[in-house]
């Protein structure tokens, strides 16, 4: 038995070091000169290198308004992220619990939407938005994706199995539908929320269709098209490149690692309902 | 009381409008005028009057466009990707099923790749399937096997630049696999390992008959969903590859994305997301009614 | 008791509005006096995007009140972008773009023509090539500041050693059989095999403006130059086929650096490379004297080399044109052009910029490029709407063809395809200037009634005291 498990865990220790492999050699790429890192790639110097240096981490800022970059992600995915989970907990309350005449046909609708995946609309909501003029700014890369058919299910399965009571008492101390929900039944869906935001997260964070064919300014560029634009501007120098990649995924590197419990039950939720 | 119960519609709608404006703004109004546009011969670089043209963009999307070997590479790329990070995820997940010793840590890492952005993956996939001996993979494939691999360039290869897709895709999606079926795995009963085991069945007999059974919804679910999104790549191909070498590596939606923003033909782009969504609505759909879930009213 | 909710408080919806209010990419808050030019670049080699930075800087010092705002766009996605923002109405002032598109944009009717804008003196410092490639339909829309050069950059000690035939000028270009026997010369020495870069790395355009002179110098084309000219039967025409069949053989025997690196050149792997001006700052450090620039090989009698390049245009709707000319005036005195020219390698754009340039003047190294521009060798791309397809159709011929497909095959379907955006364009028929703002570009039939019915609006040339006559197609 105790062969069995050291195996084991010989084994795993194994594929865990191959398949973690890319992103080590993006790590250790990021601090070498970059002609070494292409020259390098082929031996165990691209994972044990002669000497580090920060030079990669500065010649991005020189070279691109990474800052920038920046803080168009956050500001895109807070707005999805922060109003999706209002309007989408709204509505997935209003069909779980309330009883009104649109309710089936409401229901219906958005679990009709929810096969219609992003990529059949892009284009003509590319073409529909570009023909009002709006484009090339933070707003319309956010707000098409705050309304979210999968949201309003998962929040519309949580409602549905939260107990009645509270709801219940509630409304016997004369309060109406409104007040119930934002005063009782939001404080007590602590757990639905971060599984949605979660989600809506990993969803949005890493777009790239959509801001391709919605800017053109760095100064509404998301870091996952500035990535991409970065490895096509000239020279091509890939310690640059991976320094870029690293202080890309840094952050939310660190807000996994903080809250993977929360993001491991948020994305196994989505198994489970769906 | 019935009152109470009636005067419900008001708050309802006035919470669901939000969500509702949305969905009709952002989701059904595009989905109609995808439809619509589909049959006129709308381009962005004319200033010609606009005409309806009624199935042409159709049969000129299956027979001289890109879409047929787009719609070929999708296929090919879910027969292989969808068993294999399955698979992948599966074992993984057994794997890390029993008290381990720094199991989080390896969960973590295994989920990594899921929270990185697909167009990083991307670029640093690039520098790995490098060309030459020099080439990361095309070195360690040289050292795995004796000397016996010859270093290729992958991603200007015809027969190789699919299958650099798929790996890409795989290495960014087990992470979630994993986690779905560690989940399942923990949601099913140890009564029924013990059960099997008094009845004599050893560790893989107690995997086909307790473990899979017990895994079928979770199962379910990230075959279909892995599936859907085998017919959604896209930031690989444009970042990678761009559809070559002779539209080897080329997929629908970067087909459409060539066609109606590269050059500018709408509606033949707004043909494709129609054919694309029925594509996956089939999927959908046959998935669903091939493989229905246990404890599912129909 | 139940208390107060919580979004009465007026402060979180402050908080909302500032953020929603942040969202809007903010129109710059320009004072009363300054007057704001946007200006759209291609995102091009390091030394192009330094001096062009460096360039508005010194225009935004000689104009205090002027501001110049820049967006650098990859070439990868640029005529996307562009048509993406003129249907939002969001393009901007002066906008960079490939010589070859301008004939789209202006069919289009994004671009102000020119004619009445240049200065008489500037238009007779412009080389002839220059207008006649920003040249539509008798209109000016466009002007580059610099010419492109296209011609095979080589090592000459790598030559010498080989023993080959050096050309001395475009009239002494080497035949394609007298060059396929040289690189296997060159190969048979050489330590790893391929001895030219045909920079097959490259995207788009690059293969239809670097490889169609091959076609042409056979006797084929792109596509027939006559006004409702089609490409089959001038694409895929025996010459065009042969050609690419020949450039197909070098691919094939092993000859071709697959140049992934970008390097090929430079680091010494092959003595002969495909190239252009652009080439000539990297190159020019990599071998110093020993570089050497020649002559494309020709498939027929003659050799024909390309032309044209990145040009500057003034959008329809920039609000002051007249800054907008004064910036273009700037970027074409003789010392700007120079400075661009000296970092990119490019032809310079003027005949006062030729003389006093150092590369280019009769006993520099690129005066190669001004001969072949100068003495008819250079061969424009067809100036039609069509041309993005043409490229692109090309392009995809091309790559099947350097992959092994049949090089008949490969330029027929092409052809095919070319004929068919010629045929739904209707061979591109003049359209009235839209006066009525972005949103005609969705309903054009309702822009051309009501710009017939005002076409005293309409942007029209003015008479000028000298008829304009575009330099003659070098057509062959």
């Amino acid at each position: 038995m105790l062969l069995r498990a050291v195996l084991a865990y010989a084994l795993l220790l194994a594929f865990t070091l191959v398949f973690i492999a890319p992103v080590l050699f993006m790590i250790i790429g990021s601090l070498k000169p970059d002609e070494l890192v292409l020259a390098e790639a082929g031996s165990l110097r691209a994972f044990l290198p002669e000497s580090v240096s920060p030079d990669n981490y500065r010649a991005v800022f020189e070279r691109v308004p990474f800052g920038a970059y920046l803080l168009s992600s956050l500001i895109v995915n807070g707005l999805i992220v922060g109003l999706g989970l209002l309007v989408n907990a709204f509505a997935g309350y209003a069909l779980a619990r309330l009883r009104w005449w649109g309710r089936e046909a409401m229901l219906g609708l958005v679990l009709a939407v929810l096969v219609i995946p992003f990529e059949a609309i892009a284009i003509p909501l590319f073409y529909q938005l570009s023909w009002l003029g709006w484009r090339d700014d933070w707003l319309v890369q956010a707000i098409p994706f705050v309304a979210n058919p999968l949201a309003i299910f998962l929040f519309y399965s949580f409602f549905l199995g939260l107990p009645r009571e509270l709801e219940e008492a509630a409304r016997v101390d004369g309060a109406g539908v409104l007040r119930t929900f934002f005063l009782v039944v939001l404080p007590n869906a602590k757990a639905a929320f971060a599984s949605v935001a979660i989600v809506l997260f990993l969803f949005h964070w890493g777009m790239y269709l959509w801001p391709l064919l919605m800017t053109t300014s760095e100064g509404v560029r998301p870091l996952p098209l500035g990535i991409a634009n970065f490895y096509t501007l000239p020279p091509l120098q890939w310690g640059d490149i991976m320094a870029f990649g690293v202080l890309m995924v840094l952050p939310v590197l660190i807000l996994f690692v903080v809250f993977q419990r929360w993001f491991v039950r948020g994305v196994a939720s989505t198994g489970v309902k769906g | 009381m019935h009152r109470a119960r009636f005067t419900e519609a008001p708050a309802a709608w006035l919470l669901m409008t939000p969500a509702l404006v949305g969905l009709m703004l952002f989701l059904l109004l595009p989905f109609a005028l995808a439809v619509v546009l589909s049959f006129t011969n709308l381009r962005m670089a004319s200033p010609l009057p606009l005409e309806f043209v009624g199935l042409a963009n159709y049969t000129l999307a299956f027979q001289e466009t890109a879409l047929p070997r787009a719609l070929l590479n999708n296929l090919l790329f879910a027969l292989v990707v969808v068993p294999a990070q399955t698979a992948l995820g599966l074992a993984l997940a057994v794997l890390l099923d029993r008290p381990l010793r720094g199991r989080t840590v390896f969960r973590t890492l295994f989920f990594l790749p899921v929270v990185f952005p697909l167009s990083l993956i991307a670029v640093v996939w690039v520098l790995i399937f490098a060309p030459g001996p020099d080439g990361l993979l095309n070195a360690a494939l040289g050292v795995l096997s004796f000397g016996l691999w010859e270093p290729r360039d992958f991603l200007n290869d015809p027969h190789w630049a699919l299958p650099a897709v798929m790996l890409t895709s795989i290495w960014q999606g087990v992470g979630f696999q994993m986690i779905v079926l560690l989940a399942g795995l923990q949601a099913i009963p140890r009564q029924l390992y013990e059960a099997a085991a008094v009845d004599g069945a050893g560790r893989w007999r107690q995997f086909l008959h307790v473990t899979l059974p017990g895994l079928r919804n979770p199962l379910i679910f990230v075959v279909i969903v892995t599936t859907i999104l085998s017919f959604r790549v896209f930031d690989q191909v444009r970042i990678m590859t761009r559809g070559g070498p002779q539209d080897a590596s080329n997929t629908v939606i970067h087909e459409m994305v060539r066609t109606a923003f590269d050059q500018g033909h709408v509606a033949m782009g707004a043909a494709m997301s129609v054919v694309f969504f029925v594509v996956i609505l089939g999927i959908a759909l046959a998935q669903r009614r091939l493989l229905r879930q246990r404890g599912e009213v129909s | 008791m139940i208390s107060r909710l919580a979004w009465s408080d007026p402060r979180g919806w402050v908080g909302v509005a500032v953020l929603l209010l942040a969202g809007c990419a903010g129109e710059p808050g320009a004072g009363d006096s300054e007057r704001v030019l946007e200006l759209w670049a291609h995102a091009g080699r390091e030394a192009e995007r330094r001096t062009l930075e460096a360039q508005i800087r010194r225009f935004e010092a000689e104009r205090p009140e002027v501001r110049v705002e820049l967006t650098w766009i990859p070439e990868g996605s640029y005529n996307g972008q562009v048509q993406a923002a003129a249907l939002a109405g969001r393009l901007p002032d002066v906008l960079e773009f490939d010589g070859p598109y301008l004939y789209s944009y202006a069919w289009q009717g994004h671009l102000r023509p020119l004619d009445d804008l240049l200065p008489e003196a500037l238009r007779e410092d412009l080389l002839p090539s220059i207008l006649a490639q920003g040249t539509y339909r008798d209109h000016l829309y466009g002007i580059g500041t610099f010419d492109s050069g296209l011609g095979l950059w080589a090592d000459r000690d790598r030559l010498e050693e080989a023993g080959v035939r050096i050309p001395d000028g475009p009239d002494d270009a080497w035949s394609t059989a007298e060059f396929t026997t040289l690189l296997e010369t060159l190969a048979a020495i050489d330590d790893d095999g391929p001895v030219l870069d045909l920079k097959l790395n490259y995207t788009g355009e690059w293969f239809s403006y670097a490889f169609s002179p091959l076609l042409q110098s056979a006797g084929g084309d792109l596509v027939d130059r006559e006004p409702q000219g089609v490409a089959t039967g001038t694409l895929d025409s025996p010459e065009s086929v042969s050609a690419m069949r020949t450039l197909q053989s070098w691919i094939e025997r092993g000859l071709v650096d697959p140049n992934l690196d970008d390097a090929a050149f430079t680091q010494g792997r092959v003595p002969l490379a495909w190239g252009g001006h652009w080439n000539y700052p990297a190159y020019r450090d990599a071998l110093g004297e020993h570089l050497l620039l020649l002559p494309l090989p020709r498939h027929g009698d003659t050799l024909v080399t390309g032309q044209g390049s990145w040009q500057w245009g003034i959008t329809r709707n920039a609000p002051d044109p007249e800054l907008a000319m004064d910036l273009l005036a700037f970027l074409l005195r003789p010392e700007e052009v120079l400075a661009m020219s000296e970092a990119n390698g490019g032809v310079p754009a003027t005949h006062r910029a030729v003389l006093r340039s150092a590369d280019y003047g009769p006993d520099g190294p690129l005066h190669l490029f001004v001969r072949q521009l100068a003495e008819g060798y250079a061969m424009p791309r067809p100036r039609t709407p069509a041309y993005p397809v043409i490229s692109d159709a090309f392009d995809r011929a091309f790559q099947d063809i350097r992959h092994g497909a049949d090089p008949g095959e490969a330029l027929t379907e092409a052809a095919r395809r070319i004929d068919r955006e010629l045929r739904d364009n209707r061979h591109y028929p003049p359209v009235a200037a839209p006066t009525t703002g972005y949103r005609s570009a969705a309903f054009p039939a309702l822009a051309q009634t009501i710009a017939t019915e005002s076409a005293e609006g309409a942007i029209t040339a003015p008479d000028r005291q000298r008829p304009f006559v575009p330099a003659p197609d070098p057509g062959r």
